[in-house]
């Protein structure tokens, strides 16, 4: 099929699908043109990823058609969609970390270098090599993945969705879905610039929940919102207020980080960092966080901050300098010790570490803190109800009941629970690791929210967080990480904020 | 997003499965043997299951944390041969030792399961074949049938009270006590957790270690409990006494609907199993089933309700 240069290399017209008691995508239509990036935005649960997994195979739409080329089909599977020249770029890197770089972007099509059963590894590290060119990524394929930072396995994943032009007739469909979430800046512009070197080959839907960077990088942008798409625009006529306010039906509120109830905070001492360090990744870190005070922490991925973090939540002992919690010299060896000085860790990996999924909400609650409602050894159930209640309400989460499973809440909820479980605690410092990434822009405001009335109550902070903006925005004090060391501090105060170029003018 | 109903619904008839099954089970060997039905063969029914609960029970602790604890028969054999070797000379201490030992046994398992890092199939595997060593050459290989004067030490075991074998008495106290740990103190809730997210629990400052060593601590002194009360029941302690009870102790706690991923379970759900475990015993017995054919039976039940209490839309991969 040659595509001229208006005709669509993918259509998809009033594609429907319900799942049990929700209507997931709306009569939703999309065209994608050669060499075009399409975005897609809108908040979580308006239907971006159930429109993803229809075109790449995994769900199937209950009505409606998809054109690949001007001509209709269907993905019958993740292969299949594959075969036809659809590939995806996955937000949750799905490289094998334990396998080489050439093997992972032939994982599953190694039939193509096999003669009798034996695979020819020298042809198929000489075609990943080529593979590799494609996207300007200049490693050996025979590096293990573990070894390559984030952004080179994300340029891995877009070379081994290129593989597809070798084997699929047409113009390339390429994924790409959430790409940027686990980059930081310098390295976005590198996948940027990749992908648009790459638009000769094959056209690209971009989904982000990062609306700067779909702005950036896409030429046309489609708001999807409660299952349907209502508006698509040309990027250069759109910016993220308008994009935000069709987004959400409402417009971006001046005091989105709750500017407003940023109080100043008190004189205690609650955290100080002396020379603290810990093997390559920081060192000499020192700093104090007072009660009531957010800090957060900005700096690129390998800045040491990540690292900074886990120490503070006791999964990484420091080898190196003092750590002083509430006046007392400790070493956290384990979470257990950061709880016992009333450190909260809040995990970016929300269902992971943050929330046992398969127990209840109040269970999750009290989880730290059962000591406190233990009665000569057995736990005061009823005291544990009350107790769960009083944090649902005053927290807002939206939940069947406290006995519901975590399971089975959103994203912001879920968050909402982690923090009640802190907050019941009783925790005089929140580690915030990255505490808003997956949620959508109305969990978010009401993260900020509850932030702000811990804080307003003497809780300290120490945020990382995905986007500068929110580390600004939510900040007293900002310090900026790179190399393993702090390169920069600022106030942060309402109405006095640093801006973000100045920042990443340390950061890198 | 919203879990589909029919997932719901399903799970809500999940849980009921067990208690239906084994209701079904009793009905149906009831028509076939219609003695089967009067209390006195229903107590008899019981007191056979006492055993295989106290193992079953122990193993739930384990099992609900997520490890496996594939010593308790040779645990509970050897407690046999410790209380027949030692009952003559020091009497009721004689239960101590062995109880002792079932202690120590769970501890050295799970020290090496939590500091060496070894999973727990493994420790016990192998302290499984170090205890039946161990009953061996205690034992010297042979059977040691209890002597007429040392059978005043086991009335506690065989006696009744009120018309009730004691077993029967024991194996309540056992299911009331170890509800008790799994629904009301911290260890039971920190094992639930373990089993059902290991990383939340420990992140939230859980003593992840602790908790496991405790579990396999539990499932040695119930494995060496219930070879004390084998061996007064049999009037004898043998290395091979509680052979054939691993299978049908696993099959009991799974049966009963608690998960072998871990994190789902509870020691009712135990024992709704060890009584589905008897009842199919007795059934195949009556049916004429070769008791030594029945573990074929037992084996393809395991593999049965692992398969269906295991909700595989939530757990994609298993190894």
């Amino acid at each position: 099929m040659s595509a001229s240069a208006d005709e669509p290399v993918l259509a998809m017209a009033g594609i429907e699908k319900s799942f049990p008691g929700v209507r997931a995508l709306k009569h939703v239509s999309l065209e994608l043109r050669p060499g075009e990036v399409v975005g897609l935005v809108g908040e979580n649960g308006a239907g971006k990823s159930t429109l993803m997994k229809i075109l790449s195979g995994v769900y199937q739409p209950d009505a409606g058609e998809i054109r690949l080329g001007g001509r209709a089909t269907r993905f019958a599977s993740a292969a299949d969609a594959n075969r036809q020249g659809v590939g995806m770029v996955f937000q949750e890197q799905s490289l094998l970390l334990n396998l080489t770089v050439g093997e992972n972007i032939y994982l599953g099509t190694e039939a193509q270098f096999t003669r009798l059963g034996l695979v020819d590894w020298r042809a198929l590290y000489a075609s990943a090599t080529r593979q590799l060119a494609k996207v300007q990524v200049d490693v050996d394929p025979r590096t293990r993945a573990a070894a390559l930072d984030f952004a080179t396995r994300q340029m891995v994943e877009l070379a081994k969705a290129l593989t597809l032009e070798e084997h699929a007739s047409g113009h390339l469909v390429i994924l790409l879905d959430e790409p940027t979430s686990v980059l930081e800046r310098p390295e976005i512009e590198i996948l940027f610039q990749r992908v648009r070197a790459l638009k000769a080959r094959a056209s690209f839907i971009f989904v982000s929940h990062r609306l700067s960077e779909v702005l950036e990088l896409s030429d046309r942008i489609y708001v999807m919102k409660d299952g349907a798409v209502v508006a698509e625009l040309q990027a250069a006529e759109a910016d993220v207020k308008t994009l935000h306010r069709l987004m959400v039906g409402r417009g971006l509120q001046a005091e989105y980080y709750r500017e407003p109830l940023q109080k100043p905070f008190g004189a205690d001492v609650v955290l100080e960092l002396d020379g603290l360090g810990r093997g390559d990744a920081y060192r000499d870190v020192s700093f104090k966080l007072h009660a009531g005070e957010i800090l957060g922490i900005a700096g690129v991925l390998g800045s040491g901050r990540e690292e900074l973090t886990r120490t503070l939540a006791g999964l990484r002992p420091h080898d190196r300098g003092r750590l002083i919690v509430g006046g007392r010299e400790v070493r956290l060896s384990t979470p257990a010790d950061a709880v016992d000085v009333d450190l909260g860790y809040v995990p970016r990996e929300r269902r992971v570490e943050g929330l046992v999924l398969f127990l209840s909400v109040a269970a999750n609650i009290t989880l730290p803190s059962l000591k406190q409602l233990a009665r000569r050894a057995l736990i005061d159930l009823g005291e544990e109800q009350r107790l769960a209640k009083t944090w649902v309400e005053r927290l807002k989460v939206r939940t069947p009941g406290v006995d519901a499973l975590c399971l089975n809440l959103s994203g912001g909820n879920q968050q909402k629970v982690v923090l009640a479980k802190w907050l019941n605690a009783k925790a005089r410092i929140l580690i915030l690791d990255h505490p808003t990434r997956g949620l959508d822009v109305g969990a978010k405001e009401e993260v900020y929210e509850l932030v702000r009335a811990a804080t307003g109550e003497g809780v300290a902070v120490i945020l990382t967080s995905d986007t500068l903006e929110e580390t600004i925005g939510l900040s007293h004090t900002v310090i900026v990480m790179r190399d393993g060391v702090v390169t920069y501090r600022t106030p942060a105060s309402p109405g006095a904020k640093p801006n973000q170029v100045d920042l990443i003018g340390h950061m890198v | 997003m919203r879990a589909p109903i029919g997932r719901l619904e399903f799970d809500r008839i999940r849980q009921w499965m067990p208690i239906v099954t084994l209701v079904l089970l009793i009905a149906l060997v009831g028509a076939f043997q219609p003695g089967f039905l009067e209390p006195e063969t229903l107590l008899q029914l019981a007191s056979d299951t006492a055993v295989l609960f106290v193992l079953a029970t122990g193993v739930t602790f384990v099992i609900m944390i997520g490890g496996i604890d594939l010593s308790i028969q040779s645990m509970a054999s050897l407690a046999s041969v410790i209380v027949a070797l030692t009952v003559s000379r020091w009497g009721y201490a004689a239960f101590a030792f062995a109880i002792a030992a079932g202690i120590l046994a769970g501890f050295l398992s799970g020290v090496a399961h939590v500091r060496l890092k070894v999973p727990s199939f493994i420790a016990t595997l192998a302290m499984g074949g170090v205890l039946f060593s161990a009953a061996l050459v205690l034992s010297r290989e042979r059977s040691i049938t209890l002597q007429t004067s040392e059978r005043d030490y086991q009335t506690w075991i065989t006696g009744a009270l009120l018309g009730v074998p004691n077993v029967i008495v024991i194996a309540l106290v056992v299911l009331a006590v170890a509800h008790t740990i799994q629904s009301r103190t911290r260890f039971g809730r920190y094992s639930a957790a373990i089993g059902a997210g290991e990383p939340a629990a420990y992140a939230s400052g859980v003593k992840v270690d602790r908790q496991k060593i405790i579990a396999l601590v539990l499932s040695g002194t119930c494995a060496a409990l219930a070879g004390v009360i084998l061996a007064g029941r049999l009037a004898s302690g043998s290395p091979t006494l509680a052979s054939e009870l691993l299978l049908p102790s696993i099959a009991a706690v799974v049966v009963g609907g608690t998960a072998i991923t871990g994190g789902v379970g509870s020691i009712w759900r135990t024992l709704i199993g060890a009584l589905i475990i008897s009842v199919v015993r007795i059934g195949m017995t009556f049916v004429g089933v070769d008791i030594f054919a029945q573990n074929i039976v037992f084996g393809a039940v395991l593999i049965i309700a692992v398969a269906v209490t295991i909700d595989r839309s939530k757990i994609p991969i298993v190894k």
